[in-house]
């Protein structure tokens, strides 16, 4: 295929997995300076934390926005084409909310509002917190007992690890909160970046051949795999960046970001590991 | 192809199950134009999808795990009167308090009643839960035709913490307000003949018990009257000569001006109420799971559509009429082009339209599977599970090219032998594939996690149907095309 040529053969072992592994220390070390930020890896947005936000189509600015709503907690206004607006809202009180409400629906009948409270955004964090870890320990488990070999599992362990991560760490550097939608993202995000890692190690591990061959012969597959499911993607967070769909909008952001971290992961982190596993008497 | 290999390929079991559930699925989504002339489907949308409201409530109430070396009848009644609060018994060990307390406000009187908090959760038991849920409901019905769906949100333990609302066609006013209305419920005695007179209004009403049983196996709901109430009772039961005749002069109870309860006073509250008012009575209803179910339903009607525990809104939202659209639009749009911006991609890749085509078409078909069964489980489809279907076509198109590239591995045709050993190989990264995305969605399914639960089981379904059905399809039909 001529979309680039990548030579797997050129590179040992250590080469391969050099710049993932800074990319993962790094990573960490972004979530890790959010955590004792912020309380939790990424930051979270009304969903968890609380708050109100307010998708309306108007042609007032930013700017005549921010007066109107000048006695109430705005924290942010984004913009997007055909006059569509997001407002977001830190949490406030029962009255406090429900003058917002009556001032939203006098002036904007047709805006759309979400509102979710403390305590149950702390509910929703935990539940969703929980959701995060029991599907990672699962796919691990589901990996280990389909290979039944150490080392190649923990490739695979190793590089859907360090998607999540290192999305995550990329989440925090451009601004997209974890919210309901995000999570679901990172959690689709699981399931498709075991799906190149497995094409490999069944390639590499149960068929004849040499190891190269092999290699590229996966690599083939699996990129066009992964770039079906980047135009997929890519296309769904055009539409919904361009008709302000919010949760969309965050949901294919997060997935494009993943699945560029996946190619990386996959194709350098898994197949170093691969290669040095092989070479060193494992496998066939 | 040659007719014959049609005519083939038409007998084998994978492609007739995969036009099986095509069939199905059309019937289940049921295109057609409406009585206006608009073209509709089956399909149920969400709240981000059309106009509408949805509450979610958080229930002032607490659910307490328990010992206690007195009674437990003794505890509960002092427990109860200490706190100001309605105590019930859940079972032997939890007590439902239905008043928001913490658990450090909870324990200084538990330990002055002789007892001691094991474990704390805000919530109720599922029991109550259930009854929450039809009173709202109930309340929502008499509201007209709104389309309503209440959903309790049961966590761990069994203790419910949350009951969420959704009405469609509503702002978010209107569904403040239908959550919050109060029935009008009024007590009324016979005078003469069929003409009855007004005893007293819901107001006077100040708390009702949940339905219980006497020695002697009768049902009854127990409920006190205001002190103002309980005079009013008084006159007009001795006014209207209910006292002495109660038989021909029954108290009948009215809800919405529908009767749904009627009996005459017993003797022993006819003589009592001769001396003095009587704040708490029980109507009874009689013996056997007939009068159990009455009582059920007269618990709800004397609460006239007030919860038995107070509410606090959690979270809430509202879509309007034209956003909705506008976002069906979007997704329509992101549909259609990622469906044709995949078919390009896979075209850039093989060049052989004789791949590419069955490729979309099985994508498209897998779709068409999921739609089915999203409308036959009458599931409403909000934007989260949008974005999971356009997932699906995504991870659909991968698992395609992996049987594609295993059967095409080294030169081309292999023979049926050699083909069906690399369909299976195929067949077992997606297995390994799929076995992943089913448990990483599991929790999400499992859990109740407001909206995202849907999205999961939309993601597992899709991937299920991959797997058994069309990818199997699939690979007969893309080996039929290859061996031309």
């Amino acid at each position: 295929m001529g979309l680039f040529s990548y030579n797997i053969e050129k590179y040992s072992p250590k080469q391969l997995v050099i710049i993932p592994l800074v990319l993962l220390a790094i990573s960490l070390v972004v979530l890790a300076y959010v955590t004792v930020s912020v309380g939790m890896p990424v930051k979270p947005g009304i969903d968890f934390s609380g708050g109100t936000a307010v998708t309306v189509i108007t042609p007032d600015t930013s700017d005549e926005l921010r007066a109107e709503f000048a006695g109430y907690p705005l924290v942010s206004i984004s913009e997007g084409l055909n006059n569509g607006k997001f407002i977001e809202f830190s949490a406030m009180d029962d009255t406090q909310y429900q003058s917002l409400t009556a001032l939203i629906s006098a002036k904007y009948p047709d805006a759309r509002v979400d509102q979710i409270g403390e305590s149950f955004g702390k509910t929703l964090q935990d539940q969703a917190l929980i959701a995060i870890i029991l599907a990672f320990i699962g796919m691990a488990i589901v990996v280990f007992v389909s290979f039944r070999t150490f080392i190649p599992s923990c490739a695979v362990v190793l590089s859907a690890f360090a998607d999540m991560v290192m999305t995550a760490a990329m989440m925090n550097v451009i601004g997209i909160p974890l919210s309901l939608g995000t999570t679901a993202a990172l959690l689709m995000l699981i399931g498709y970046s075991v799906d190149s890692d497995i094409l490999l190690t069944t390639r590499v591990l149960k068929r004849q051949g040499k190891l190269n061959d092999k290699l590229s012969g996966a690599f083939h597959t699996g990129i066009i795999m992964t770039s079906t499911t980047l135009a997929a993607v890519a296309v769904l967070l055009v539409v919904s960046w361009l008709g302000q769909v919010q949760v969309v909008e965050e949901i294919s952001a997060v997935l494009l970001i993943g699945l560029v971290f996946d190619i990386l992961n996959t194709w350098l982190t898994n197949v170093g590991i691969l290669k040095w596993y092989v070479t060193k008497g494992g496998g066939k | 192809m040659k007719p014959e290999r049609v005519k083939d390929l038409f007998k084998d079991w994978r492609v007739l199950t995969l036009i099986a559930l095509l069939i199905l699925s059309v019937v289940a989504i049921y295109p057609h134009f409406d009585n206006n002339g608009n073209f509709t489907t089956n399909l149920q949308y969400g709240l981000d999808l059309q106009q509408g409201a949805w509450l979610q409530l958080e229930f002032q109430s607490e659910v307490v795990a328990y010992t206690t070396d007195e009674p437990v009848s003794t505890f509960v009644a002092n427990l109860s009167k200490s706190l100001d609060a309605d105590v019930e018994v859940v079972d032997a060990s939890h007590l439902e308090i239905r008043k928001y307390y913490t658990q450090a406000e909870l324990e200084p009187y538990f330990e002055t009643n002789g007892g001691t908090i094991i474990s704390y959760q805000q919530g109720v038991s599922k029991d109550t839960a259930a009854d929450i849920k039809s009173i709202l409901e109930n309340k929502i019905n008499s509201m007209g035709t709104k389309d309503a769906k209440v959903n309790t949100l049961t966590g761990m333990n069994n203790v419910v913490r949350y009951v969420r609302v959704e009405m469609a066609g509503v702002d978010m006013n209107e569904a403040q307000q239908i959550v919050g209305k109060q029935g009008k419920f009024e007590i009324r005695i016979q005078s003469t003949g069929n003409q009855t007179e007004h005893v007293l209004y819901g107001d006077a009403i100040t708390s009702v018990q949940t339905p219980s049983k006497t020695t002697q196996g009768e049902w009854g709901v127990g409920f006190t009257l205001s002190e103002e109430g309980a005079q009013a009772f008084r006159e007009a039961a001795i006014k209207y000569g209910a006292t002495t005749d109660p038989n021909n002069h029954q108290l009948a109870m009215i809800l919405d001006n529908k009767t749904v309860y009627s009996a005459p006073l017993s003797s022993d509250l006819a003589s009592s109420l001769l001396s003095e008012p009587t704040r708490s009575m029980t109507a009874s209803t009689g013996t056997g799971t007939a009068a159990m179910q009455q009582a059920t339903a007269l618990e709800i009607h004397l609460r006239a559509g007030a919860l038995p525990v107070d509410v606090k809104i959690a979270g809430s939202g509202s879509t309007s009429a034209s956003l909705g659209a506008h976002y069906m639009t979007m997704c329509m749009i992101a549909f259609i082009l990622a469906l044709i911006t995949v078919g390009f991609v896979i075209f850039y890749r093989y060049r052989e339209p004789r791949i590419v085509l069955p490729m979309v078409l099985i994508n498209a078909s897998e779709i068409v599977i999921l739609l089915g069964f999203i409308s036959a489980i009458q599931f409403q489809m909000d934007l989260p599970t949008i974005a999971g279907l356009i997932a699906v076509v995504g991870t659909g198109i991968d698992q395609l090219v992996v049987i594609t590239d295993e059967i095409l591995h080294e030169g081309i045709v292999p023979s049926p032998n050699v083909y069906l050993k690399r369909l299976a190989r195929a067949l077992t990264i997606i297995m390994i594939a799929a076995a992943t995305v089913i448990i990483a969605m599991l929790p999400l399914a499992l859990m109740d996690l407001s909206t995202l639960k849907g999205f999961a089981i939309i993601t597992i379904m899709g991937v299920i149907v991959g797997v058994l059905v069309t990818r199997p399809a699939y690979g007969k039909i893309i080996m039929d095309i290859l061996s031309e």
